[in-house]
């Protein structure tokens, strides 16, 4: 079999004689590996350890200090048993909602706008919407539960226009605090979104664009035969980077309810702090941990796979 | 051939087989730690001479950020005192420290002094793990013993941290934190009140405020905690505060599901239910609240004596203990307390730091950062506001004390209480239904 195989693309080989037969072990520079070591040695510590050391950890009643007990899945039993995870895990859901679909939604239809007009100063209102982002979320907490207050900017607004009756504190109202919350990931979000979706924007050739208007196409055909599918790489590093922050999303909620009122904005990781650092159940943070990260892969997969690229295998033409 | 695919499972069973070989060796966790050197007794507070054995040290000491100024003084006191001493100090914030505390005194180079905070969560796991040393003889030596009184109870436990209220002191508090009523004089004058002392009187006030067009009660609760502090002056008024004590320490078949618990928060709901609360009280934050009242908003605000700092005109506002009804209980207890870790190797001057933190000579410099030491002060110099403080403080600890705060008797009590208190204030859940929940979490607990 090994006679068969077609010589594989690799880097240029001495010119001038033929492909020399190797055995198959000597297929590969198992040398260069060697340079991967300290890198992997690094991950395999730093990563690695970690995270089977959680999972580990997570089959023991522990108190983080003193002797351990085995308990095998006692801890997961109990964390898939408790109402109050599950009521975060739907609160993490709504999250998702606010923090990777509608920013995605909407800056899809700014890049739709900005596609047809020349933008002046483009670089200046990325780098202005990008900003949220990059703001420690601690800042973006505080601002927001300013602008969310009984006396702060958004229920002045409403007051002056005459829409007394839906001034309310916002994120202490029991309806409208989970949304809040979320608008405020949408307004972080938007920006990491648009960002990408104006570069990739810039990678679509103009002769495609002036090819689809040569046929006649309007705006919304054009967003939907070139600019949408032109961009659904671009889509999927967005969606995978929002999701995983909506479902681990911890710091803006502890800085804006901490989880409250009651519980209507409670979200898994915050029930892994408070067990891990104030009740002292490591054990049982831990298996929330696992649960939660496990979930993070099955959505991230799901999105991934419907958002796969189903003509990878097809030859594809242009410059994409 | 192995395809790619294959190759890079291979290497993933690989790395993860030898991270579980890493990992899975042993059980996580030791067992209790030994203290490394034999325990000195002291008798008489810690001399220059003694700690002067030690050679130069430096001693590692972990405080709450709110000990700045106080530590600014006490810490060239203390230097100058026991000169071969060189004091290290970090400063934490409350949530970093009561995080942070029980894993830095676990590790191999713990402080040698550091804060924890009453309760289960930090002061009885530090017992438990026995990684602190008990301070009988300091409290003695230093005479806390008796400064402290009944309320001494909170920094007590049983040496293996599964009773909390009884055994040996392993902690020293030189403050006193209470909950009490901040009114503004001027605008109960204007409605023709002095300042309330009963429970009746103060609800009367409330109802005059509401119907003068004020805000009766200033409430900022988006830390959950502070509706639960409000409400520790209803139910010390209703409640006999030492029923109250022994159920946070968890005294066997103490119940709080009582009638005059349901009768407190149903009180609470009806103040809310009748707009005596000002609006929105859980989306502000109570520092916010703080301000909005000292800056004349209201006439009632219940709080900490701490807000003294934001509502600080004494002229303007008055601090009161609890109402009379329940002689003065409310919830309260002393500031964090002070350690001495039990793996020190340098114990003297660990207990010659905290005994000079706690003494009586010591007081007059907290006095002087504007906090109240349960060590006896000369008057407090013209400062209303602070003179009131030390009057409030006065006439708690020797009437019904402290009621200590609902959150420590569980480790999981404040999530249960605050949120619950938060859904029945709202009307959307009975004072029944929180009673039963917050007793069924405290039975949890104690049958474990």
């Amino acid at each position: 079999m090994t006679t068969l195989s077609p010589p594989r693309p690799g880097p240029a080989r001495a010119t001038g004689s033929a492909p020399r037969r190797r055995p198959l072990l000597r297929r590969y520079d198992w040398d260069a590996y060697l340079y991967l070591v300290p890198a992997f040695a690094f991950y395999l510590v730093f990563l690695v350890r970690p995270v089977v050391e959680s999972i580990w950890i997570a089959l023991f009643d522990w108190d983080g200090i003193t002797a351990s007990e085995w308990v095998g899945f006692d801890n997961f039993a109990d964390v898939l048993a408790d109402p109050q995870i599950w009521q975060a895990t739907l609160h993490s859901l709504v999250f998702v909602v606010f923090y990777a679909l509608l920013p995605t939604a909407l800056a899809l239809v700014f890049v739709g706008a900005i596609a047809r007009i020349r933008v002046r100063g483009l670089a200046a209102f990325r780098a202005l919407l990008f900003v949220p982002y990059i703001l420690s979320t601690v800042v973006v907490a505080i601002s927001w539960r300013w602008i969310f207050a009984e006396t702060g900017p958004l229920n002045t607004a409403l007051r002056a226009i005459g829409l007394d009756g839906l001034t309310r504190t916002w994120l202490g109202d029991f309806t409208t605090a989970l949304p809040s919350v979320g608008i405020i990931g949408t307004w972080v979000m938007f920006g990491l979104a648009f960002v990408l979706f104006v570069s990739g924007l810039q990678n679509i050739p103009a002769e495609q664009f002036e090819a689809a208007r040569l046929d006649g196409a309007g705006p919304v055909r054009e967003f939907f035969a070139v600019t949408l599918p032109a961009l659904r790489g671009e889509i999927q590093v967005a969606l995978v980077l929002m999701i995983t922050a909506a479902l681990r999303n911890f710091d803006i909620v502890w800085n804006t309810t901490a989880g409250g009122p009651g519980t209507s904005t409670t979200v898994p990781s915050y029930f892994i702090y408070r067990e891990a650092f104030v009740t002292h159940q490591v054990g049982r943070a831990s298996a929330i941990a696992v649960v939660l990260t496990l979930l993070i892969f099955a959505i991230v997969g799901a999105v991934m796979w419907l958002t796969r690229d189903r003509d990878a295998a097809a030859p594809r033409g242009g410059t994409r | 051939m192995p395809t790619r695919r294959m190759r890079l499972t291979g290497a993933a069973a690989a790395v993860t087989a030898l991270a579980l070989g890493l990992a899975a060796c042993s059980a996580p966790g030791g067992s209790r730690t030994a203290p490394s050197a034999p325990v000195e007794e002291i008798t008489a507070p810690v001399t220059p001479e003694q700690v002067a054995e030690l050679g130069e040290v430096t001693l590692n000491v972990w405080a709450d950020q709110g000990e700045q100024d106080f530590m600014d003084q006490l810490v060239p006191a203390y230097e100058a005192e026991f000169p071969n001493v060189t004091v290290d100090i970090q400063f934490k914030s409350f949530n970093d420290l009561t995080a942070t505390v029980l894993n830095a005194m676990n590790s191999a180079d713990a402080p040698d002094v550091a804060q924890g905070n009453q309760g289960w969560a930090t002061d009885g796991a530090l017992v438990k793990a026995g990684l602190i040393r008990p301070l009988d003889d300091v409290a003695d030596a230093y005479d806390y013993r008796d400064a402290a009184g009944d309320a001494i109870t909170q920094l007590q436990w049983s040496e293996d941290g599964s009773a909390f209220g009884e055994g040996a002191v392993y902690g020293m508090s030189p403050d006193n934190q209470m909950v009490g009523l901040f009114s503004n004089r001027e605008k109960l004058a204007a409605l023709g009140l002095g300042t309330p002392t009963t429970l009746d009187e103060l609800e009367a006030a409330f109802a005059a405020a509401k119907a003068a067009g004020q805000t009766p009660l200033v409430l900022g609760n988006a830390d959950k905690a502070s509706a639960m502090q409000t409400f520790s002056i209803l139910q010390g008024a209703l409640t006999p505060a030492a029923d109250t004590r022994e159920w946070i320490t968890g005294a066997k078949d103490a119940d709080f599901a009582v009638d005059s618990n349901r009768e407190a928060l149903d009180r609470f709901a009806e103040w809310v239910a009748k707009g005596y609360v000002s609006a929105g009280y859980d989306g502000t934050s109570p520092d916010d609240a703080a301000a909005a009242f000292a800056s004349g908003e209201g006439v009632f605000f219940i709080g900490g004596n701490w807000y003294a700092g934001a509502i600080s005109d004494g002229a303007a506002f008055d601090f009161t203990p609890g109402l009379s009804d329940g002689d003065y209980a409310s919830s309260g207890s002393f500031g964090m307390p002070w350690h001495v870790s039990s793996k020190s190797d340098a114990t003297l001057a660990a207990i010659a730091f905290v005994g000079m933190v706690n003494s009586p000579e010591s007081a007059e410099l907290l006095a002087g950062t504007h906090r109240v030491p349960i060590q006896p002060v000369e008057a407090a110099g013209d400062d209303a506001m602070f003179a009131a403080l030390l009057d409030a403080s006065a006439t708690q600890l020797d009437g019904a004390g402290p009621l200590y705060w609902y959150d420590w008797a569980t480790d999981t009590m404040f999530d249960t209480f605050t949120g619950g208190l938060q859904e029945v204030l709202a009307g959307r859940e009975s004072a029944d239904a929180l009673l039963e929940r917050v007793q069924s979490d405290w039975v949890d607990f104690h049958t474990d």
